[in-house]
């Protein structure tokens, strides 16, 4: 199993740096998560200073992509991870580049979410915007937890949910085109809620690739661009063998 | 008196080697017949030790052999440390399994964590609150599976002594509780409790003080208006001056009343600490006093002394209602003829702001309530005094959104003092 390798290690310290990166990522995938579901909350609540105060967090993600990024090149060149390890440390620089960009889709959410704050708000309340960022949320969480627990069961379960986020994100877009087409003074508001489920689903996407990068990370398998029905089965015999 | 107990064996061995000797002198081969004895003796004892033995190695207590003499007792006792052991280790075994058993039923989430805060059990609940998963999670940092910055800030900070409330999600209405209890060489015990219930109902209590005040504001204003008109109506009939007079000032105490309940939920209102602009809490303290000198007519004497030019990081506008309420308080409990002195200065501590006054005091037992909503030392003099029972508690306030704190000290018929006490990095030294 990949979690022994990377507790039995001969040298202590670099057990603890390998750790002290996961805890990092956590950190930083945590705070990532509070950006989303804040500026969630903002766009729902009509709050355009908790809107403006997640836009002008983002820097925070930025910098805690920087100083990881620079921890696992430092790894990288002092240590010489091998196998499991050296696996780990390429998917966390991976990983930290999707959650970067998901806190720059939060940041536009968040900003879209404090101009029409000052506007009407919907009748439906954006029921449907809730429901396709709860799935996204969902994806965040999952993945990041896949992450801490080196999960690949998971990580393939989370990523085939992108699936629903995808199709949530067409029929909003069917939606706000009808909407668009029954009353032209719509467009603006529309197209507004449009960039906005663009991002969640956009940050499905990034979640999704994290997912990818556990399943490298545990498995050793390169799954990106493939479908994640033969992946399953893959590993299901890999399993198998084991 | 009797012989100690090792003696039996002794006299039963001599008499056997006498009566082998004198057989043997009877037979004329003492030496060999008392050799042959002290053997067969021997040999027994041999036999017995390796019945023991063997009894021992079986572990099982309840195969002993059968002996009598001092071969019997040994067994007996052996037999019986073995059980009082067997009694104590089945009773903690019982009692550990009903203590976990209880904590797994516990309606509070329960995690155990060691020094390096890696999950080492948690109960049913805590998994249930926490979503963590059986196995597979024992060993992991907690903090790579509960992400919130709130919680992940707490756990690192070191500082568990004031617990937090976390929402588990922006869009989930879930609240949940999180207190961190230190124990044993370094580890620590993670409580969970999920407070969602609770952190609704007080938003529905903030929310109903709010809008119930908003709303009781217009009408009151139309009351003491209408009051203020007929105090000065001279066609007023003189009997019903004075009920006016009475009504106007109970109105004018509603107003204050429904002023302070608005400014308190606004304070709760907001979130967080504010950083706020650089205040000058001399020219703060000076506006106050004439303020309160123009009102009472000039009648007290009021001090004040500023001893640092430093600036304090704040809201000017909720500073000016926590130190005018100190400063209100008071002139209303000092006599004409006492002093009040109102403190500015810093140390290595921090800024502080104090309020003295040679007033009536307040006994001890009080002092701890005082910052309670309505509270009152004396129902009687307060109301009559006009104050609306919240003046203390917008203090209370104010003062932890600034992260500072309230020390009241007080010895009755000599006066009180309240002094407010802001952190260093509150202050900006002005150059």
């Amino acid at each position: 199993m990949e979690a022994a390798d990377l507790s039995h290690h001969t040298s202590r310290r670099f057990n603890e740096d390998l750790e002290r990166v996961r805890t990092k990522v956590s950190a930083m995938g945590g705070f990532v998560e509070e950006q989303l579901s804040r500026a969630l909350t903002a766009l729902v609540d009509g709050d355009s200073a908790l809107g403006q105060s997640v836009a002008t967090q983002d820097y925070k993600v930025n910098g805690m992509e920087v100083s990881i990024d620079e921890e696992c090149s430092r790894i990288l060149a002092t240590r010489a991870p091998a196998a499991g390890d050296l696996r780990m440390i390429v998917a966390t620089i991976k990983a930290i580049t999707d959650l970067e960009r998901i806190g720059d889709e939060c940041e536009k959410i968040a900003l879209i979410a404090s101009r029409l704050a000052t506007e009407e708000r919907p009748a439906d309340h954006y029921r449907e915007v809730k429901h396709i960022g709860r799935a996204a949320q969902g994806m965040v969480r999952d993945a990041l937890n896949a992450f801490a627990r080196l999960d690949a069961d998971l990580a393939v379960r989370t990523a085939r949910s992108d699936r629903i986020v995808d199709e949530e994100y067409e029929s909003i877009q069917r939606q706000c085109i009808t909407f668009m087409m029954e009353d032209p003074r719509m467009i603006r508001r529309a197209l507004d809620i449009m960039w906005v489920v663009r991002s969640l689903e956009r940050i499905g996407d990034h979640a999704k690739n994290v997912c990818e990068y556990v399943i490298y990370m545990v498995h050793g398998k390169d799954v990106r661009h493939r479908s994640l029905e033969r992946v399953e089965q893959e590993l299901k015999s890999h399993n198998a063998r084991d | 008196m009797s012989l100690p107990s090792w003696w039996g064996p002794l006299v039963r061995a001599l008499v056997l080697a006498g009566a082998a000797l004198l057989a043997g002198l009877l037979v004329g081969h003492p030496a060999l017949t008392v050799a042959l004895v002290l053997a067969a003796m021997l040999a027994r004892q041999q036999y017995m030790l390796e019945r023991v033995r063997q009894w021992l190695r079986r572990d099982r207590v309840d195969l002993a052999p059968d002996a009598g003499g001092a071969w019997g007792d040994v067994i007996g006792l052996i037999g019986r440390l073995f059980r009082r052991k067997q009694y104590h280790k089945r009773r903690m075994l019982q009692l550990l399994r009903e203590l976990r058993s209880s904590t797994a039923a516990i309606a509070d989430g329960v995690v155990m964590l060691n020094p390096a805060a890696e999950i080492l059990w948690f109960n049913r609940a805590a998994a249930r609150l926490l979503h963590l998963r059986g196995r597979t999670d024992i060993g992991l940092r907690v903090d790579n599976l509960v992400r919130r910055p709130e919680f992940v800030h707490y756990l690192r900070s070191g500082e568990y002594a004031t617990p937090v409330v976390v929402q588990a999600s922006g869009l989930s209405d879930q609240y949940l509780h999180f207190q961190i209890v230190p124990y044993g060489a370094g580890q620590l015990l993670l409580l969970v409790r999920d407070v969602t219930q609770q952190a609704r109902l007080e938003e529905m209590r903030k929310d109903f003080v709010a809008n119930a005040s908003h709303e009781l504001r217009s009408p009151l204003t139309v009351i003491s208006g209408y009051l203020e008109t007929l105090s000065q109506d001279e066609s007023i009939d003189a009997g019903l001056r004075g009920p006016i007079d009475a009504m106007r000032r109970q109105a004018l105490r509603m107003t204050a009343i429904v002023h302070d309940l608005l400014e308190l939920s606004r304070l709760e209102a907001e979130e967080g600490t504010p950083t706020g602009e650089p205040v000058d809490v001399g020219g703060l303290l000076a506006r106050l006093r004439s303020d309160l000198l123009a009102r009472l007519g000039s009648s007290r004497e009021v001090q004040i002394l500023v001893e640092s030019s430093d600036r304090l990081l704040g809201v000017e506008a909720q500073l000016h209602s926590a130190f005018g309420n100190l400063l209100e308080n008071a002139a209303k409990y000092t006599l004409a003829d006492g002093t009040i002195t109102m403190r500015w200065w810093r140390d290595e501590q921090g800024g502080h702001v104090a309020v003295a006054d040679t007033g009536i005091g307040i006994a001890t037992a009080h002092i701890p309530r005082l910052t309670e909503r309505f509270y009152r030392v004396d129902p009687g003099r307060s109301r009559a005094s006009g104050g609306s029972g919240l003046g203390l508690a917008i203090v209370k306030h104010v003062l932890q959104r600034h992260s500072a704190r309230l020390q009241i000290e007080s010895e009755e018929g000599k006066g009180s003092t309240f002094s407010c006490h802001f952190p260093l990095t509150r202050l900006v030294a002005v150059g």
